[in-house]
């Protein structure tokens, strides 16, 4: 016989870091085709429990390929240069890390935030236009670099 | 602490990246996630590693060169990137004639 977790507990919300927005959390999972045990338990159907992990697979997905993206472009940028000149030449180059991180932090939560706020103005076809046609036009600037150099 | 040194660094790094097509990226990417808080990670993640190699990069740099060979090439750098920037347009127009690959 196998041993499984019960297929209700996995509707509950587990403590689980989830990186989406608030709107994904509210329950889906509890439906018209729920129904009670005698105990009183809601029996949840068990397709819903699955979703928990992919999307948590999706997170980590999203943010491996950020950082892959954002590292290729940034690397031999104007910005790295200037922390690399500045710390060169400065007697403490770890101040010059801590402002230059300061900043950076600021700029990509700026950059999230407009992001984000776009988001709620334009419709999703018009996002993923405009997002693909900035990431284009990202890839043809680096191209550009690369031919100037 | 060089709070100055700490100011000028975060000025120069900020409005370099404003704009720049990294923040670009973060909010292209950020707008069609269903999850920005890992694109703001993601981001922020690696404009940090960069930022960190370009920091050791210069530190190693100023630790092999005598301080006046860095500072020179330090000043000529600087003088570049600003050439560059401040001259989009001319940069354009000579780029279309430079631009003969063949």
């Amino acid at each position: 016989m196998q041993i499984s977790t019960p297929s209700y507990l996995n509707s509950l919300e587990r403590p689980q870091l989830r990186l989406f927005h608030q709107s994904d959390l509210e329950p889906k999972q509890v439906n018209d085709k729920s129904f009670c045990t005698n105990s009183g338990v809601p029996v949840i159907n068990q397709p819903e429990s699955p979703q928990p992990i992919k999307k948590q697979q999706r997170v980590v997905e999203v943010f491996y390929s950020t950082f892959l993206t954002i590292f290729l472009a940034e690397f031999g940028d104007k910005t790295q240069l200037s922390t690399l000149l500045m710390s060169a030449q400065s007697q403490s180059p770890w101040v010059v890390f801590l402002g230059s991180a300061a900043a950076l932090i600021t700029t990509s939560l700026l950059g999230v935030l407009l992001g984000q706020w776009l988001a709620t103005r334009l419709s999703p076809r018009t996002l993923e236009t405009a997002a693909g046609a900035s990431l284009l036009l990202i890839s043809v600037m680096l191209l550009w670099d690369i031919a100037q150099s | 602490m060089n709070w100055h040194l700490l100011g000028v660094s975060f000025i120069t790094v900020f409005l370099s990246e404003l704009g720049d097509k990294s923040q670009l990226a973060a909010i292209a990417l950020s707008g069609r996630s269903p999850a920005p808080r890992a694109v703001f990670f993601g981001t922020a993640a690696a404009l940090l590693l960069t930022s960190l190699l370009g920091a050791i990069a210069g530190s190693w740099a100023s630790g092999l060169l005598p301080v006046r060979l860095v500072k020179a090439i330090a000043a000529v750098g600087f003088a570049l990137l600003a050439v560059r920037l401040l001259s989009p347009e001319e940069q354009e127009s000579r780029g279309t004639e430079e631009d003969v690959i063949d």
